[in-house]
């Protein structure tokens, strides 16, 4: 047999062992290669997501409202513990909860149950290098509030799911949540990761500045506090506006709750504080002289038989400003029959009332307008000094904003975003408005809202007393008040707007008297925050130093 | 001779060229995975980092909220709320710069602290 033959037999048999290998190797790679390949990755590669980022919230100045701190959770998955009661003292330590607890929470999950959220970094790395079998733990984002309960009616809350519950955090859900970053991780024999590449970058959204003033909101809750922990009302609520643009500075309610914003949600009777309204019509349309009397009946007068109008003290004649100054609903229903209700109802519309604002806030509500084939003689007359109608709190800044401005109704601004202000109508001429904002000014220097005076500077607003309706026996109580004040100031450039609105205040119950010391008291810390110059110099006095 | 035993010192200049790009992407496949695990380390601790800022930011916005700074102001300096008849607009007088608008300015215009 010549060598070359004798080579390849030998080379034949050599290799025969490996063609069986080789057939089984095309088979592996050519034949089921995806099907393989697929298993491989699901074994070895991950996805490692982070949690999704949430905008903060800022105030005008872009001081911190709300912000997302990372933070972790942890699971159990009940299916990979075989006893409950060895898990839970083994984790007990580390997460600081009682064994019993763990032990309860892992027998009543289905499969899956939240151990503990909120977790930090520490306590995530103690879990992580514990590896205790059937836990698992997960990044997370913690919505923090870094100034307690400021404007938490406004803000809202988030869930621990990550979204929006309530306030703005629920209506710019969509805005403020991001997308998570997520990056493709291969991992070794030993479960430890090795990054491969990042397979989304992510989106981290930009903070959104709100026209809220931290400053300004403090004040007004402050303002509110007060009262509200001695028991002096049973709810109470304080916003600001810039009535220059409509800017929302402000918005306190009393008891603080982040799932509800009374400022927006709720509609109250307004009580006399809607008088600027029946006085504007009269104003605008020049339908009452500036020096027309018109006679207080003594405090009572019958409007139609069983229906009489009272007054809280009696009067004698008074023209349109005095009828303002004394607050008299016999006055202002005697202008209101001049101004007639198609003019009434249109001013009335003209401010809003009755249609929502547009505010970006959940469960706005549109208040109560009767229509205006509703508005008979006693019905024009009671909605003349705000009876028998319902406004949001809202509404009514805008409407003393409008009247603060020369005449300008704006859209509520909530959103500092550079984009200009919405103007929404003119609603009276400017000589009208005028007209109406002295007026004003002498409810506070005359009439009844005397304790709503800063010295050294010219206030203007008018109080608001009104019955509330008992809920039992569906007519209005004699016990339950809403005392209100708005206004603005200094009033010779208005720069702030200004709703108080007590619910059922304890004892004395007149807007004059409880109502309008809060809008002093804010309006002179606002003032001296700002440092603005007095507008009325005081008649030189001898003055000690502190 | 050479011939005979097939070795073509061209072919060895291949093979071994072949065996160095070999060695190379082992090489790289090994400095990859490394660098796998590097940044995955550096991932966690810029993670531990990332934490540990926010608590910091979060402590100093719970230290200048405006709750928190009244409170210090009032129990730690016996600071009281402004009116604005006790502030004094001292712009054009202190901007003059002379030593006696400066002391001026620097008059005290709430009586001491009352803790």
């Amino acid at each position: 047999m010549d060598l070359g033959l004798r080579l390849t037999v030998a080379a034949a048999l050599t290799l025969s062992p490996l063609l069986p290998l080789g057939a089984r190797l095309a088979y592996l790679q050519v034949l089921r290669h995806d099907n393989l390949s697929t298993r491989a990755s699901g074994e070895f590669a991950r996805t490692a997501k982070e949690a999704a980022p949430r905008a903060d919230l800022q105030d005008r100045h872009g001081r911190v409202l709300a912000r997302s701190n990372p933070s972790w959770s942890c699971f159990v998955d009940k299916a990979m513990v075989k006893d409950p009661n060895a898990f839970g003292a083994k984790l007990s330590p580390l997460l600081g909860l009682p064994a019993s607890e763990i032990a309860r929470k892992t027998r009543a999950a289905h499969r899956f149950a939240w151990l503990k959220t909120g977790m930090t970094h520490g306590e995530f790395t103690q879990l992580a290098e514990a590896r205790v079998e059937g836990l698992g733990l997960v990044p997370a984002q913690e919505r923090v509030y870094p100034n307690g309960d400021l404007a938490r009616g406004v803000l809202g809350l988030v869930g621990a799911e990550g979204n929006g519950l309530a306030g703005i955090e629920m209506s710019q859900n969509k805005r403020l949540n991001g997308r998570a970053r997520r990056m493709d991780v291969i991992r070794d024999g030993q479960g430890r990761s090795i990054y491969k590449n990042v397979a989304d970058a992510g989106d981290e959204p930009e903070p959104l500045r709100l026209t809220l003033d931290r400053t300004a909101q403090y004040l007004a809750e402050e303002a509110l506090r007060e009262g509200g922990e001695k028991g002096q009302f049973k709810e109470g609520i304080v916003a600001i506006q810039d009535p220059r643009n409509g800017e929302i500075l402000a918005m306190a309610a009393w008891p603080p709750n982040p799932l509800r914003n009374p400022l927006v949600q709720d509609a109250f009777e307004p009580g006399s504080t809607f008088k600027v309204v029946t006085a504007l019509a009269a104003v605008d349309d020049r339908v009452v002289r500036p020096d027309e009397l018109f006679s207080g009946e003594g405090g009572k007068w019958q409007l139609t038989p069983g229906v009489t109008i009272t007054d809280h003290e009696p009067e004698g004649d008074m023209n349109l400003t005095q009828i303002m100054e004394r607050s008299s609903n016999i006055g202002v229903a005697k202008v209101v029959e001049r101004v007639g209700a198609t003019r009434f109802y249109r001013l009335a519309r003209a401010f809003g009332f009755g249609a929502k604002t547009g505010a970006p806030l959940p469960g706005e509500s549109a208040g109560e307008l009767k229509p205006l084939s509703d508005l008979t003689k006693v019905g024009l007359a009671a909605s003349s000094y705000g009876y028998g109608l319902a406004v949001s709190p809202l509404q009514m800044l805008g409407a003393y904003s409008a009247i603060a401005n020369g005449g300008t109704l704006w859209e509520p601004k909530f959103f500092a975003d550079g984009e200009p202000p919405v103007k929404v109508r003119r609603v009276a001429s400017e000589r009208a408005v005028r007209e109406i904002s002295l007026m004003l000014e002498g409810v506070v220097d005359r009439g009844t809202a005397a304790s709503a005076k800063i010295p050294g500077y010219r206030a203007a607003g008018k109080t608001g007393t009104a019955r509330k309706i008992d809920p039992l026996t569906r007519k209005y109580s004699t016990s339950a008040y809403t005392a209100s004040f708005a206004g603005f100031l200094p009033a010779s450039a208005p720069r702030w707007t200004i709703l108080v609105i007590l619910h059922e205040p304890k004892g004395a119950y007149y807007g004059g008297l409880v109502a309008a010391p809060i809008f002093a008291r804010l309006g002179s810390r606002l003032l001296a925050l700002e440092g603005v110059p007095s507008d009325r110099p005081a008649a030189p006095t001898l003055t000690a130093r502190r | 001779m050479d011939a005979l035993m097939g070795f073509d010192p061209r072919r060895v200049a291949k093979f071994a060229g072949l065996g160095a790009l070999l060695l190379f992407l082992c090489w790289q496949h090994v400095q990859a995975t490394r660098i796998g695990y590097r940044v995955e380390t550096t991932r966690r601790e810029a993670r531990a980092l990332r934490s540990r800022v926010a608590d910091l930011r979060l402590k100093v916005d719970e230290t200048m909220a405006p709750a928190a700074l009244a409170a210090r102001a009032n129990t730690k300096l016996g600071m009281i709320p402004a009116t604005p008849d006790s502030l004094r607009s001292l712009s054009g007088a202190a901007e003059s710069g002379g030593l006696l608008p400066r002391l001026w300015a620097r008059l005290p215009l709430v009586g001491p602290s009352r803790s």
